[in-house]
């Protein structure tokens, strides 16, 4: 791989309980992603996908500490926080949200909301900022002409496509995505996907989908990080983690998938994800595993090196245990 | 063109509101069983003349029904009857008080509408700090006083440095404009600072919970993803959106701030309409009392009226 | 309907008293505002029911010059009459706490009946019922309630069903949203479907549902009247036999304590107003807040996230 655009290293994130305890929600998550790749985060809900994304950009609440880096080209986001952070954001790195309902301010024009960043960043001013909001909003299939109106005007479809053209403003070199087709139909759906996957091939943009929806991925990515219990469990491409995949909580995920042909039905994986507010021993999936060992009761596995693209956090990979079982 | 319904509905309701309050107005003094004035006649001191002339003007020896008509009558012309007290018109003795009220009110509300905002919108910002603790505390002392027991305590604390009541100085010798004007800020300066002083609290309140509720909306978390500082994310995307409620709430307050004005202006004897209330309740003056409370029930339906329309200006999803 | 209620009605009521007790606890306990609150409230409401055997004078007893200090005459002197100011305020707080009580308990039945109605009859009834609610909201209520005062004349029960005939509109309002919501539960429409009648389903579901909103509400609507009849009392509209906290600042004034420089004829009862009014406002506000979590984070906040050092031991 080329020198990665985006390399996130050791990344945890804590949230702050009542009658101090902490919540664990990030629990070393390693990335590196090349420019114009389309990376999937897949993993259950409360698995720490959206905090992870969110802890790119620094959007934390203040009840939340993190450590770790994240490196863009080579210089640390993170080193001073939120200051450090905040001039890059949405100029390096900007975001699609769940929901565009709300993503949008409702009092104010889409235009203008596309306008301000540019606005804020020095990309373009007055006129030549109106001008680029109107060519961003064709490009993601709205009309110049409707830059006047406000949010409440369009559907929910069209608020996904503004919150698009809105991420585009500052021409960022990563875009995260989080969820970003839920609450949509299908047809909508589609047509975003296509859209965020012409703009990552026009633009060159990387991209980072956060879903719980495998098949998106599967459409969308060219590779994947599964994410449970705060950590990611496997990462490698696509095809691989369908086809071959290394953690059975992966085989699991994707054996899931309804069949395009109805003839199974949908697998959910029985039990529930340990709770992250106390310290996890062992294997954080050993509870529901189909085929933990002893070993995996009490040692975490680390995420290792398998091959040339491929990493999983599972004693099954692990030579030195292979006698075990 | 973008909610004309909305704007016909309001209308139709403040219409129908102050056509409710006359009646009511009409029913609470002359058509309740044991009202207090079964002969509005019985002004106290006054000619045998002046008596028929009131019950022929007012119908007062005919049914009820035909006397609701001669009242709706005789107000559309701006007859609201004779001051017992004084046998002046109400109508002039109230529009002279009207134009003491209004300035002393503005000036409170306006305080209280700046000071409540900006301690209302810092401490919703900085949540669980000093300033937050801080400026909620005195919000709720505000907002806990009884109104006219504050105005008694500033006037404990300014003896001697204020005037104790009144509208002017009665023997300022022939003062030129600049200092008659200045006299009259000094004595409305307790009353309105009383009156802002008790919205404070309230305003305060209102705007801190509505802008907290604001700070957790997306578009925030938009506003911030975009690199906006946090000064620029408070001024152009929270405080707008949470002044919408705000909006409401303060109009709603319109009722407190009557209740406010009339036992201010009691505690002060600024000689505006509350002060009228009070003194035409202690001389059991009913044409004054109906008329006062006329005037204030339909200026708190007007500026709800007006306030509803602002609301439409500043919130474009408004449609109906 | 009627024999269902008749069965049971002791055991129906004590079980939901005792679960209403419970559920008011469980709301307050975490809250320190509120329990500050509740104490003060429960100390003055302790001092009213006690006020023959706490009180050190009657209220007619003149034990010295009037305005007497403080200094020479016990802990906040005398007032105009030469009575002593504490036992005032002692015996004072009953009427107060009385009036505040009672009106409110007026404003909550109108209030908490009409709210109930609308949201769960729906339809007309509904329409009908808030229609009505929002001209009452739209007319000032205070004026109003001197006009009404002023024409019925000044007496106890008259500023009680004043105050509580006015007071009600806020309450309609947010029990009618609360039924509408609970109306539509699952339990409801089941015992909607087995036959139970309105009244049934109401009394044995829904009130208790609305029961928590309701004691919230009476709590905040308790420091509204006692506010009101303290304007009223201002305004000479209260009883002339009765001695009340409002009575006693009206007195004051009319005596001229403030020129006079008698600042403990005056201080005291206002202070006491304001307490009942602060504890109202934190425990009807901590219950609202239990109630109607809005547990939303502030997305933008005086600080932002922490930093911790990098984690080196790497045995993870």
């Amino acid at each position: 791989m080329n020198s990665p655009v985006l390399r996130v290293d050791d990344l945890h994130v804590w949230f702050d309980l009542p009658h101090g305890q902490e919540l664990h929600a990030v629990q070393g998550v390693s990335l590196e992603l090349a420019a114009g790749e389309r990376f999937g985060l897949v993993g259950e809900s409360g698995c720490g996908k959206t905090t992870t994304i969110l802890a790119l950009m620094g959007l934390l609440p203040s009840s939340a500490s993190v450590s770790g880096a994240v490196e863009l080209d080579g210089y640390d986001l993170l080193a001073d926080g939120e200051e450090s952070m905040r001039p890059h954001r949405w100029k390096d790195i900007a975001m699609v949200f769940q929901g565009a309902m709300n993503a949008l301010n409702p009092v104010q024009t889409v235009g203008a909301q596309v306008v301000e960043p540019m606005a804020f960043h020095g990309i373009a001013d007055g006129d030549e900022a109106k001008v680029r909001a109107g060519e961003l909003l064709e490009m993601v299939g709205i009309g110049a002409d409707r830059a006047d109106r406000y949010p409440h005007e369009f559907s929910g479809g069209m608020r996904q496509r503004a919150a698009i053209a809105m991420a585009l403003a500052c021409e960022p070199k990563v875009l995260l995505a989080d969820e970003p087709t839920t609450a949509l139909d299908v047809m909508v759906q589609a047509q975003i996907l296509e859209l965020l996957t012409g703009l990552s091939e026009d633009l060159g943009l990387t991209l980072v989908f956060v879903t719980h929806d495998i098949p998106v991925i599967a459409e969308l990515c060219d590779r994947a990080a599964v994410m449970y219990a705060g950590e990611i469990v496997e990462e490698g491409p696509v095809d691989a983690l369908y086809h071959e995949p290394l953690h059975p909580y992966t085989r699991l995920l994707f054996g899931a998938i309804p069949d395009p042909l109805g003839e199974k039905d949908v697998i959910s994986i029985p039990g529930a994800p340990p709770r992250l507010d106390r310290e996890i021993v062992g294997c954080p999936f050993n509870p529901r595993c189909d085929v933990a060992f002893e070993r995996c009761v009490d040692q975490r596995p680390k995420l290792l090196q398998l091959g040339d693209r491929r990493r999983a956090a599972c004693h099954r990979n692990d030579p030195a245990s292979e006698a075990a079982s | 063109m973008r909610g004309i319904d909305f704007v016909l509905k309001r209308t139709l309701f403040a219409l129908i509101t102050i056509f409710v309050a006359v009646t009511l107005n009409f029913v609470l003094f002359r058509a309740l069983p044991g009202d207090a004035i079964s002969n509005m006649s019985k002004v106290p001191g006054a000619s045998p003349a002046l008596r028929a002339e009131l019950t022929q003007e007012f119908g007062l020896d005919r049914s009820k029904w035909s006397q609701y008509w001669i009242y709706l009558r005789e107000l559309s012309t701006g007859n609201l009857g004779v001051s017992y007290s004084n046998q002046e018109p109400v109508t002039t003795e109230l529009s002279r008080a009207v134009m003491n009220t209004i300035p002393m009110v503005l000036l409170g509300t306006l305080f209280s509408i700046v000071f409540g905002t900006i301690t209302g919108v810092l401490a919703a910002w900085k949540r669980r700090t000093v300033v937050d603790y801080g400026s909620v505390s005195t919000a709720l002392i505000f907002y806990s006083l009884p109104t006219h027991w504050l105005g008694l305590m500033l006037l404990l604390l300014t003896a001697g440095i204020l005037p104790r009541g009144g509208r002017e100085d009665e023997f300022l010798f022939n003062p030129t404009f600049m200092e008659h004007m200045i006299d009259i800020g000094k004595h409305m300066l307790l009353p309105s600072l009383t009156l802002g002083l008790v919205l404070y609290g309230q305003y305060t309140l209102v705007t801190r919970s509505a802008m907290l509720e604001t700070l957790g909306e997306d578009f925030i978390l938009t506003a911030r993803a975009k690199g906006l500082p946090d000064r620029r994310i408070v001024r152009r995307h929270a405080f707008r959106n949470a002044m919408l409620p705000v909006i409401t709430l303060v109009a709603l307050s319109l009722g407190y701030i009557v209740a406010g004005s009339i036992l201010i202006e009691t505690v002060f004897s600024w000689p505006g309409v509350g002060l009228l209330v009070s003194r035409s309740v202690e001389r059991r003056d009913w044409p004054v009392l109906q008329g006062a409370f006329l005037i204030l029930t339909i200026s708190v339906v007007l500026c709800n009226y007006v306030a509803d329309l602002l609301y439409f200006r500043l919130d474009p999803r408004i449609t109906t | 309907m009627s024999t269902a209620l008749e069965q049971e009605p002791g055991v129906v009521a004590e079980s939901s008293q005792r679960r209403l007790l419970k559920a008011v606890w469980e709301l307050l306990k975490d809250r320190p505002s509120a329990v500050v609150g509740a104490a003060v409230l429960g100390l003055l409401v302790l001092l009213a029911i006690f006020a023959p055997l706490v009180a050190p004078h009657g209220i007619h007893d003149k034990i010295g010059e009037p305005f007497g200090s403080p200094s020479s005459y016990g802990p906040l002197g005398l007032d105009d009459g030469g009575t002593d100011v504490l036992s005032l305020l002692i015996w004072g707080a009953r009427i107060s706490l009385t009036v505040g009580f009672a009106a409110s308990l007026v404003a909550i039945l109108i209030g908490g009946t009409v709210g109930i109605l609308a949201g769960y009859f729906g339809g007309a009834t509904d329409s009908t019922l808030m229609r009505i609610t929002d001209y009452f909201l739209a007319i000032p209520d205070v004026p109003l309630m001197i006009v009404v005062a002023a024409i019925w004349g000044p007496s106890l029960s008259h500023i009680v069903l004043v105050i509580g005939l006015l007071l009600w509109t806020s309450t309609a309002r947010i029990v009618r949203a609360q039924v509408k919501s609970v109306r539509e539960r699952v339990y409801v429409k089941r015992a909607r479907a087995l036959g139970a009648g309105s009244g049934r389903i109401i009394f044995r579901h829904v009130l208790p549902q609305v029961a928590p909103l309701l004691v919230a509400n009476t709590v905040l609507t308790i420091a509204v009247a006692i506010f009101d009849e303290t304007a009223l009392a201002f305004l000479g509209l209260s009883d002339p036999s009765k001695i009340s906290w409002g009575k006693m600042i009206r007195n004051a004034t009319d005596s001229a304590a403030i020129s006079a420089g008698a600042w403990w004829a005056i201080v005291p009862p206002g202070v006491c107003v304001a307490f009942v009014i602060l504890a109202c406002t934190l425990i009807g506000q901590a219950m609202e807040d239990a109630l109607n979590p809005r547990l939303r984070v502030a997305h933008l906040a005086a600080r932002g996230f922490r930093l911790r050092p990098r984690m080196l031991g790497d045995d993870l």
